[in-house]
């Protein structure tokens, strides 16, 4: 009997540790890398996307969703990407010379040196966007069927600064988005785990 | 039929939540095969990674001895495929969860041209690459799981041997028939419910 009751209790235990401790479910960039200091500077073209109505293509709300972060310095520029060159720079309007065609909707382009110390630095990394897809922003009122903007750039963010993706479903470094999910623009506790893990 | 669908139902849950990745939108199968220019067996013989002509891109190169074409198609033994991403020197550029091609590789391809040029790219990105395997003496056909981003591009085996291939699987007459048909527009009711 107290046997029985010994096991109950440690399944007890067991289910309750289960649940109550944060499952986190981040991935790093393999190799490991980051960029040297922060913030992070990210620029956002200010030529916008041509499929989001919400009257600068989409620059405005990038460049204030993506400070969700809370390690990112972001404004919009004048100066387009210039690969292999910091800062990081996102283009609406580009899909990186056919790099983002078809089924792609964003596509992160960062490049960095290896370290024989094993501590690899971010040097670089731009962000594309597929101009084909159907794209709205958080300054629009509606959804029909479009990709939120916001939710996208927070995501591809996340790769910038050296995150891959978490199986954690919800989570803004989750892989998939569907149209019209805006959730991803809110940053869960996994994805400030992978952030502070890195920095 | 029926483990067929379950399978390529399989692949598609899998497909969609891929292990790395930018941003993709996972395409039916048959759309995906019939917009393929090419859908091979190969050997990936060589690999080489440059800067394109601005210095502003690191594109690989993989030479791959064709082995088989499926469906309609026919073409060269051997072909060059263009992907972005590659390490030259110490620096190394990479498009976070874009598929890559590694030397010594046994893969199925789908494969369209590039916007700009001629050359060759696996089209619909993770959806167009197979890697062959052997399982109980079959060879099947599974899901690619390592991805730009996913391990040190320079590394000689770029993180492959610490990664187990499982889950659902086609063999290759299956996968033979899937796009025989897909690229001659026959439209199975099982397929249609994907």
């Amino acid at each position: 009997m107290r046997k029985r009751n010994l096991f109950a209790l440690a399944f007890a235990t067991l289910i309750v540790t289960a649940t109550t401790s944060p499952a986190f479910g981040y991935v790093l960039l393999s190799p490991r890398r980051r960029w040297s200091s922060t913030p992070v500077t990210v620029r956002v073209y200010n030529v916008g996307n041509s499929t989001i109505s919400d009257g600068d293509g989409g620059v405005t709300a990038v460049v204030s969703a993506i400070r969700a972060w809370g390690i990112i310095s972001s404004s919009s520029t004048s100066s387009p990407a210039v690969r292999g060159s910091a800062p990081a720079t996102i283009m609406l309007n580009s899909n990186g010379g056919g790099l983002c065609t078809g089924n792609c909707l964003a596509a992160t382009l960062t490049g960095y040196y290896v370290s024989q110390a094993g501590d690899d630095r971010i040097y670089d990394a731009d962000v594309y966007t597929n101009t084909s897809q159907p794209l709205y922003s958080s300054r629009e009122s509606g959804c029909s069927g479009e990709y939120d903007i916001d939710s996208i750039m927070t995501h591809e963010v996340g790769h910038v600064i050296g995150i891959g993706h978490s199986n954690v479903s919800g989570a803004t470094m989750y892989p998939s988005i569907s149209a019209c999910n805006t959730a991803p623009r809110t940053l869960a506790s996994d994805d400030i785990a992978a952030k502070n893990d890195l920095y | 039929m029926h483990r067929r669908s379950l399978i390529v139902m399989g692949l598609l849950l899998v497909l969609a939540v891929p292990l790395s990745a930018s941003q993709f939108v996972t395409l039916p199968f048959d759309q995906v095969a019939r917009e393929s220019a090419y859908v091979i067996r190969g050997n990936v013989e060589k690999t080489w990674s440059q800067w394109d002509d601005a210095h502003e891109i690191i594109f690989t190169y993989a030479m791959v001895r064709v082995t088989r074409y499926f469906g309609e198609t026919t073409g060269p033994d051997m072909l060059v495929v263009r992907e972005a991403g590659g390490t030259v020197g110490d620096y190394t550029q990479e498009a976070i969860g874009f598929p890559m091609l590694r030397r010594g590789e046994d893969v199925v391809l789908m494969l369209s041209r590039w916007d700009d040029s001629t050359d060759f790219r696996i089209h619909a990105f993770n959806q167009g690459k197979y890697l062959v395997r052997d399982r109980g003496g079959v060879q099947v056909l599974v899901e690619d799981p390592v991805k730009q981003g996913d391990a040190r591009l320079s590394s000689p085996d770029h993180g492959m041997k610490d990664n187990a291939i499982e889950g659902p699987a086609l063999t290759i007459d299956e996968f033979a028939s899937m796009v025989t048909d897909a690229r001659a527009g026959i439209d199975r009711p099982e397929r249609a419910r994907q």
